[in-house]
């Protein structure tokens, strides 16, 4: 008895798994699903968890990555506003946002999903680019740079061309991968480098040289400037020093034969420093001494 | 399974005294039951065992009932350890390597070149041309050509974003470095990134990447963003010409400094002599005026007194000081007849410094 008992509680275990595993079935956290009755889509499943479903083949459930998967189209030539070829790619994120739409339209396929996106971002960049001036996508003026507006622009087509079709697709972002130029024009772009290059070199050459003598001619100014100020200062100086003496000169006034005599002697002394020669007779003093030796007057 | 051995196990038991190969057949059955029933015992403990896993130490783990992670916010995720789950297909373990740091390079932006010459040094010489299908450059903001790259270095902040909502993560944040470095050079001048302003564009690039990388919600934090940038190759002469002009010219400017500092410090010298000259003149003079106003004073009461002997003696003090300073004295007593003498004298254009003389 007690092992019949178990065999049944085995046996209807058994058969619980089995139909679970008919009749049940799991979407991932990354997963969104949908379910077809005869083919015919049904159900829309984009939350996680175990659902019940009719077993094969009465109904479906095709599950799909409904994570963000980047993708970035073919570089391509666009022709701006005013004429400039510009060599673009630009990258985007998009998500199978709801599988009942996704899964009629590209059969389930990601490639066939992607081509029908390619199309839609190369017309919505040609179309974007078209509008726009190459001075919008590099300029050094943030004000006039639109290169995130330009982005934003692209994205907003793209969007709207998806919800328009109900692809059940949708783009979380979109942004430029290159910007280049066609191959010929960066030969172009070269030449014009190298001469802007070769200004830049000679603008420096002569600037460094006017820079320079400026420094230099103004440290002579300022030199002569400091040197003629010390010659003020140094006359002043000296006349300071007569103003000083000129006090002194009443003294010398109490007797100006006395002052100009000893003026005469100093000046005698002055004159006979050094290396001198004097000719003299008996009548220079000291040497009057001679006249008055009577062995020395043969004339007398 | 199970149960059908049961019934066959049943049966056998009740006709036990049949003959010895009945027996013998039964006895077979029974121990092989035993060791099926081992190995279903093995088998279920297996199946539950099975739900034991261990998280190593460079990852986190995230279980999903059915499809759905368990736990709410951070309690998700499942450090280093042993844990256990549900067997499969009720639970599911996904398992996140979190290695502390991820590296992502740009992949536009610079020449083509393969792995071997960039270790190498080696550079392959360069076209006329950029061909776009495989050299990358970005435009900056005066119209030039410019190569550049980046390494950005971010850690996962939240892995159940960045493995759940992402196919493949690494690619979207090497996008948006992309992205970076074409934005943000679109928005800086040609000098400005190679010179003036190499780490406002450095920093600008992580902005944006970081900026976008938010946008996306892919649950990373940035660490570091090194840019790297040069002058296309075709371009290298003419710009080191610059650099070496601009290192002229700033070489002239030190020169001009230095003249400047070395002329105006002379200049300062020689002022600063002048003043001290005049001012030792000044000193001299007063001194000397005022000596020579207090001698007057003295003099002056001798003079007075009797004129004429004054000058005589002063005269014939100072001739005596005078004439041993004299180098040549010559006497010419006057004529006996009283007529001036003729006297020739032949000088020399420089008359020879006696050498006692010179040292006074």
């Amino acid at each position: 008895m007690k092992k019949n008992l178990l065999t049944i509680v085995i046996g209807a275990v058994l058969i619980i798994i089995f139909a679970l595993l008919l009749f049940v079935f799991q979407v991932r956290q990354s997963e969104v699903a949908v379910v077809t009755t005869f083919g015919k889509p049904v159900r829309n499943i984009t939350e996680p968890g175990a659902y019940f479903k009719w077993p094969w083949p009465i109904q479906n459930v095709y599950k799909f990555d409904k994570r963000v998967q980047n993708f970035e189209d073919k570089f391509s030539q666009t022709l701006t506003a005013d004429n400039n070829n510009l060599i673009v790619t630009i990258y985007t994120g998009w998500e199978i946002s709801d599988a009942k739409e996704f899964y009629p339209k590209f059969l389930g396929s990601v490639p066939a999903a992607q081509r029908a996106l390619e199309s839609m971002m190369r017309n919505a960049k040609n179309a974007v680019i078209a509008s726009h001036n190459l001075s919008d996508f590099v300029n050094s003026d943030p004000q006039q740079l639109k290169f995130d507006a330009i982005e934003g622009e692209i994205k907003a087509e793209v969007q709207s061309e998806l919800s328009t079709n109900n692809y059940g697709i949708s783009l979380d972002f979109l942004g430029f991968k290159k910007i280049e130029l066609p191959e010929s024009v960066t030969a172009t772009v070269f030449q014009r480098m190298t001469a802007e290059r070769t200004g830049i070199i000679n603008s420096l050459q002569y600037a460094g040289e006017a820079e320079a003598t400026k420094i230099k001619s103004a440290a002579d100014r300022q030199a002569s400037g400091v040197i003629n100020n010390a010659i003020a200062d140094a006359t002043r100086i000296r006349g300071e020093g007569e103003a000083a003496a000129a006090q002194v000169l009443p003294v010398f006034q109490q007797n100006p034969d006395l002052a100009n005599y000893l003026l005469r002697i100093d000046a005698l002394k002055q004159s006979l420093n050094q290396r001198s020669t004097l000719i003299f007779d008996e009548r220079t003093p000291p040497f009057d001494l001679f006249q008055n030796l009577p062995a020395n007057s043969p004339g007398h | 399974m199970s149960d059908e051995h049961e019934h066959h196990d049943h049966a056998h038991d009740a006709p036990e005294t049949q003959d010895a190969g009945s027996q013998a057949l039964a006895e077979a059955l029974h121990s092989s039951f035993a060791i099926v029933k081992i190995v279903m015992a093995l088998m279920v403990l297996a199946f539950f065992s099975s739900g034991f896993f261990t998280v190593g130490p460079q990852e986190k783990a995230v279980i999903l009932r059915f499809g759905k992670p368990v736990g709410e916010g951070q309690q998700v995720l499942l450090n280093a350890g042993l844990h256990w789950s549900l067997p499969y297909p009720i639970d599911e373990v996904v398992k996140i390597p979190i290695t502390e740091q991820q590296i992502v390079s740009s992949t536009v932006g610079w020449y083509f070149t393969t792995p071997e010459q960039e270790l190498s040094g080696e550079e392959i010489p360069a076209g006329a041309t950029l061909n776009p299908a495989i050299d990358g450059y970005v435009l900056t903001a005066d119209r030039n050509i410019l190569h550049t790259r980046a390494t950005l270095r971010y850690h996962i902040d939240d892995p159940i974003s960045y493995v759940f909502n992402f196919a493949a993560a690494s690619n979207t944040v090497q996008n948006a470095l992309n992205n970076a470095l074409v934005f943000t050079a679109a928005g800086f001048n040609v000098d400005d990134i190679l010179l003036n302003k190499q780490n406002e564009f450095r920093e600008a690039v992580q902005q944006r990447v970081t900026d976008l990388v938010e946008q996306e919600q892919l649950g990373i934090v940035i660490e570091q963003c090194d840019v790297e940038s040069r002058p296309p190759r075709q371009l290298q002469n003419v710009f080191s010409q610059v650099t070496d002009a601009r290192e002229n010219r700033n070489k002239a400017l030190i020169d001009a400094h230095s003249y400047e500092n070395q002329v105006t410090n002379n200049a300062g010298a020689q002022a600063v002599s002048i003043i001290d000259v005049a001012e030792a003149d000044r000193t001299n003079y007063v001194a000397s005026i005022t000596a020579e106003a207090s001698a007057f004073t003295n003099l002056l009461a001798k003079y007075e007194s009797n004129p004429n002997l004054f000058a005589q003696q002063m005269l014939v003090q100072t001739m005596g000081q005078v004439l041993t300073n004299v180098q040549d004295k010559i006497y010419l007593p006057q004529r006996a007849d009283g007529k001036p003498r003729e006297l020739r004298l032949m000088l020399n254009r420089e008359p020879p410094e006696p050498k006692p003389a010179a040292t006074p």
